[in-house]
């Protein structure tokens, strides 16, 4: 139990001192990566420990971008009281949604929230007057004291990412976080023991949801404006990709992917366009060589840095996950 | 409802088919309070849609489940759990990737409704209780195996420790010993048999072997092509001459 | 509003649904027989579109370059869904569901990179025969004429595959396969060379599909996008696995775009998914689908 939080500690000084040292351009990235970040451990919440693919959660992050956004634009909220007010409406929208979505399973939950993502990309995308259409929102810039340069808003970002990360850990580790892992593994016997599992689940989508929001709602002012494109499903597949490069089994896993995934971004969008085709190798080299991630191969190569045993594990019964 | 009324389940008029197949034609059967009674009958009697439809795992097409005088028929599983009516089923049905003792805490957290809390680690809670149900079921030395690879005998023990959690009032054993060794399944009969002594437990419990139905069963009922046939003591079972034509034949 | 006009729109969702329902009749039958949803199946379809206008620019001189060309383009999309079966699909076909989501979704990005790399940026334009220039009148209502040529080949279609489905052996195996693979494999056929035909045959009615596509408009990147989205939507109205579930799915998406965009164009992709996440609340398993499998 020592090693327990030792990985997450590095990971934490490494964000600190990494500003420092890298040029401005890196300061970017490193923002990016926290925000996404967060966006896929929330994701995390619904794949990892539910155990359900959501195809449509970047909704819920635009919806936190746009509802940042159109505060700060349309009435001048400050910035630091409108991420709250982003849980909130990702949270509604959640609850609205997601009362439908967790009534299916598998496959048919992957659709009908694939469905409703889009639901909510066509909304935004034609509704001009609201919110700007396919133009979106411009001129959301974040206040004064976060500046101009890159390391203040980092650091504003970094805050905030940590108390997410933080919530999330501690509600994954609370009985309610168990009883998620116990409707991964098995819905039907946790009916029996007497779980509303339908009103469990919703209740972790909203959950999920208010973090992606947040996730959003850091970003519009990181960006200085938000697009449509932020709620559809290509997005929806980001947070996907990031947590099973990263490893879906452990709780820093999509943290870690979306390092990987957004350094990799960055580095290969500045010489070639084909990024797409880039990402598609290296997913099915990952989804075939590694499926535990990158967290996964890490845990088998060097057991002593990673805690085992937290429920998260990486055996599924029928042995499918040991390859 | 009286608290003196000794019976705990009452069920009348019951059935279910499944398209055109009759599965339970017009069921009547009622149990006493701290009663240790076994349904026998053939594969395919309808044991376990008999036990599907008490626990809510399907719903009756038509007839009436009274439990402690309440009418549970249409409620949901999750509902007819809290109201005290636990259930072990027959092919263990455990969490495979949760360890035997996060198993075991789960349906205890569960039952004491705490599953709602999201800001107390759950590794704190419920030590003792569930330290002492994994050693009530013989399951200590297991605590920390991922219940995935455990034996199918301590996976049907963990089955039996998933429904004990709930603190039942009345307690389905759909083939409790299936998969274990004799001498497992002389300990586990033991145990329930030692809970109905001590806490007044009702069981109520379907089995293949018949040491096990005789030994332990104080009311026998036969299900055969989804009728109750005959019903009564073990020993009026046995000398009951349908009961014997459909089901015991030369065993006995 | 004149009942001409409403002719006219009638039969440009006809259409519409037409080229759906030859994108969407190959994701259900490969997702009915073998549980893999393909989100590479509209990048296929884009590359019928741009195998036609190749062949057709290679054939340009002779009169039959037009007819033929869309049939090769069904040809050399199924020679590349033969060779993402084999190689990849092969592969994953015991795996978890997000596994198999992401294999196809992955193949998806990387074919729609492989045609910008083969094919440039530039739109294409195929030229039609001048038989097929000037619109024909039915009731009075004005219509493009290959529109007629895109409704009758779909048609054509269907019966194949419904015969194909009724009469053949091979037919009854696939859709026993539907039903049950398990019952299949035990019955002693060989399953894996029924997913690999399968699957081809799914991507050769995309690329067809892609084929007839091309000569409606020009052929431009990213069409794929959105038709993946509502060909899905149509496999979950119709159910997958259901030939006649597809058809109907089409037809209704194909004429809800139609008719919406007269009437409330930014309404229309709103709808449709309404109407797609109402069925999947409802009944998950689709129209015409049977509840089986989740």
């Amino acid at each position: 139990m020592k090693n327990k939080y030792f990985f997450a500690t590095i990971l934490f000084m490494l964000a600190v001192v990494l500003p420092f040292i890298v040029p401005v351009f890196w300061v970017h990235v490193l923002t990016e990566i926290l925000i996404l970040g967060l966006f896929a451990a929330s994701f995390n919440m619904i794949f990892g420990y539910m155990g359900q693919l959501t195809f449509g959660h970047a909704a819920y992050y635009g919806i936190g971008a746009y509802t940042t956004g159109l505060l700060m634009v349309k009435a001048n909220v400050p910035m630091l009281a409108t991420l709250p007010l982003s849980m909130l409406s990702a949270g509604l929208c959640a609850a609205l949604l997601g009362y439908f979505c967790v009534k299916l399973r598998g496959i048919y939950f992957a659709i009908l929230t694939m469905a409703f993502g889009q639901l909510v990309y066509y909304i935004i995308f034609q509704w001009y007057s609201f919110t700007g259409g396919d133009n979106g929102l411009q001129g959301i810039v974040p206040p004064e004291f976060l500046g101009k340069a890159a390391n203040p808003y980092y650091f504003f970002t970094l805050i905030v990412v940590t108390i997410g990360m933080i919530a999330l850990w501690i509600i994954s580790e609370s009985p309610f976080g168990y009883t998620m892992r116990a409707i991964r593994d098995n819905a039907e016997r946790t009916e029996f023991i007497g779980i509303n599992v339908q009103r469990y689940m919703l209740l972790n989508f909203i959950i999920a949801a208010m973090f992606a929001g947040l996730a959003g709602a850091l970003w519009g002012p990181f960006n200085r404006s938000v697009a449509p494109d932020l709620t559809n499903w290509m997005h929806s597949g980001i947070p996907v990709f990031m947590t099973v490069m990263g490893g879906p089994f452990s709780f820093l896993g999509p943290l870690v992917g979306s390092a990987i995934y957004t350094f990799l971004m960055a580095t290969v969008t500045s010489f070639t366009e084909y990024w797409p085709l880039v990402s598609g190798v290296i997913i099915i080299l990952v989804v075939l060589l590694m499926p535990g991630g990158f967290l996964g191969l890490i845990d088998e190569k060097f057991p002593f840095l990673m805690r085992r045993g937290n429920g998260t594990g990486k055996t599924d019964g029928q042995g499918r996950q040991e390859r | 409802m009286n608290d003196t009324d000794p019976t705990i389940l009452k069920i009348s008029g019951l059935s279910k088919s499944f398209g055109k197949y009759a599965v339970l034609t017009d069921v009547n059967y009622s149990l006493q309070k701290a009663e240790i009674a076994a349904i026998i009958g053939p594969n395919g009697a309808g044991k376990t849609t008999f036990f599907n439809l008490i626990t809510g795992y399907h719903n009756a097409d038509s007839g009436t489940v009274l439990f402690q005088g309440r009418a549970i028929t249409d409620w949901p599983r999750h509902r007819i759990a809290r109201a005290g009516i636990s259930r072990a089923f027959q092919v263990s049905n455990i969490y495979p990737r949760l360890t035997t003792y996060e198993n075991v805490r789960q349906a205890i957290l569960a039952q004491k409704k705490r599953t709602l809390d999201i800001f107390t680690p759950a590794s704190g809670l419920a030590r003792e209780s569930t330290l002492e149900l994994l050693e009530l079921t013989g399951l200590l030395p297991n605590r920390d195996t991922v219940a995935g690879i455990l034996s199918q005998g301590d996976k049907k023990k963990l089955e039996l420790a998933l429904a004990l959690a709930g603190k039942p009032e009345m307690l389905l054993l759909d083939e409790p010993t299936a998969g274990m060794s004799s001498e497992e399944t002389h300990e586990t009969m033991e145990l329930v048999k030692r809970l109905n002594a001590q806490i007044g437990l009702t069981i109520l419990f379907t089995e293949h072997d018949i040491s096990v139905i005789f030994g332990y069963a104080r009311k026998l009922s036969v299900l055969y092509q989804g009728i109750l046939i005959a019903e009564g003591t073990p020993e009026e079972v046995r000398r009951n001459e349908e009961a014997q034509r459909c089901y015991l034949g030369e065993d006995i | 509003m004149d009942i001409t006009s409403l002719f006219t729109q009638f039969l440009s969702g006809l259409t519409y649904g037409t080229i759906l329902f030859l994108v969407a009749a190959g994701l259900s039958l490969i997702f009915g027989v073998m549980n893999i949803l393909n989100f590479a199946h509209a990048a296929l379809w884009l590359m019928g579109a741009y195998f036609s206008y190749t062949f057709w620019n290679l054939m340009q001189e002779h009169s039959f370059a037009f007819w033929l060309s869309i049939p090769l383009a069904g040809f050399a999309a199924a020679a590349v869904g033969w060779l993402m079966e084999v190689v990849l699909i092969k592969r994953i076909y015991k795996r978890e569901l997000y596994e198999q989501l992401l294999i196809t979704y992955s193949v998806a990005l990387i074919l729609s990179d492989t045609i910008k790399l083969t094919w440039g940026v530039t739109n294409k334009l195929i030229v039609r025969p001048e038989m097929l220039r000037k619109p024909v009148f039915i009731f009075g209502a004005p219509l493009d004429s290959y529109f007629i040529f895109v409704i009758l080949a779909g048609a054509a279609v269907a019966i194949g595959l419904w015969w194909f489905l009724k009469y053949t052996r091979y037919g009854h195996i696939v859709k026993a396969a539907v039903y049950s693979r398990e019952m299949v494999g035990a019955l002693g056929i060989p399953i894996p060379q029924i997913d690999t035909w399968v699957f081809t045959l799914g991507i050769f009615l995309a690329g067809f599909a892609g084929g007839i596509q091309a000569p409606i408009g020009s052929i431009t990147l990213g069409m794929d996008t959105a038709i993946i989205i509502q060909a899905f939507c149509v496999v979950v109205i119709g159910g997958f696995g259901s030939l006649m579930g597809t058809l109907v799915g089409s037809l209704i998406v194909g004429e809800v775009l139609s008719f919406t965009i007269l009437f409330w164009p930014e309404g229309a992709m709103v709808l449709i998914f309404v109407i797609t996440a109402a069925i999947l609340i409802v009944r998950p398993w689709g129209l015409f689908g049977t509840p089986m499998r989740t």
